[in-house]
């Protein structure tokens, strides 16, 4: 029952960030949808954790590394955001056909 | 797991759901940061209900640190940020939706039909798992820790010469 709930959640959620990893045109919230994905991942492992093997704390582990990819990923996508708005001032993906070979 | 918990799990997981929707239905970009932020912490509401205390206490932290961080940012790099103007921030709806839901109503089959395990009643207590996590992350797990804290040192490193400004080059 509990697994049930948690495993439907996640999986609504990550049907949510995909949507709006397509959807979005502005980097930020493309960035916004990659997080609620991970974030359904996380879930997942926590219940899996604690309704399956709450003896194996590698499951812990596994959470703590998705906590870290999703900072890393929040810290190198706002990097490049920066960069972007200084050379071409928008962040907008529409905008950014000249990343396209032979735009 | 006693009814009150999966009560929590249940309303704290709805919570989620709406809060992940309203991030991408409103045309304001602060309040879809601060709704992602609630997300985060309905999921770390989750965790709780399901025994995990030190990762649910560290999701609503870290969560609420990224989230403010990303709200600055919006407002720096935005058009339109407060949603004033009724700007389209969208495209390609169609096949957003259609990818979106099939994506997830595979995820949910998956979950539905997979002859899981019985659930285990008890988990270890709030003391005991924290002593257990800390000895799986000095000793079995040691090379993994270390390097998820080697990808954070070279991610800093790699955001800060991403985002430097260089002199233009003539052209």
């Amino acid at each position: 029952m509990a697994l049930t709930i948690c495993l439907s959640i996640a999986a609504v959620l990550f049907g949510i960030g995909l949507y709006g990893v397509i959807s979005q045109t502005n980097l930020v919230m493309i960035m916004m949808g990659v997080e609620l994905m991970l974030a359904a991942a996380m879930l997942n492992l926590v219940a899996f954790w604690r309704l399956l093997h709450p003896h194996t704390y590698a499951l812990q582990l596994f959470v703590l590394v998705v906590m870290t990819v999703m900072a890393l990923e929040a810290a190198v996508g706002f990097a490049l955001a920066t960069q972007r708005f200084r050379s071409r001032g928008s962040v907008e993906v529409e905008e950014a056909a000249d990343l396209k070979e032979n735009a | 797991m006693t009814p009150l918990q999966l009560l929590f799990l249940g309303v704290f997981g709805l919570a989620a759901v709406w809060f992940g929707w309203r991030v991408f239905r409103t045309k304001s970009m602060v309040r879809s940061a601060l709704s992602l932020l609630a997300a985060m912490v309905a999921l770390g509401g989750m965790f709780l209900a399901l025994d995990a205390e030190f990762l649910g206490v560290l999701q609503i932290m870290m969560m609420a640190g990224e989230m403010s961080i990303m709200a600055f940012f919006m407002m720096m790099y935005m058009m339109d940020p407060g949603g004033m103007s009724s700007m389209n921030m969208t495209h390609q709806q169609r096949p957003a939706a259609a990818v979106g839901i099939g994506a997830g109503v595979l995820v949910l089959a998956l979950a539905l039909l997979t002859p899981w395990p019985p659930a285990q009643a008890l988990a270890p207590s709030a003391t005991q798992q924290n002593h257990d996590l800390g000895i799986e992350l000095m000793t079995r797990s040691m090379m993994i820790f270390e390097t998820a804290g080697t990808s954070i040192l070279v991610a800093m490193i790699a955001a800060v010469a991403t985002a430097l400004a260089y002199p233009q080059q003539p052209d």
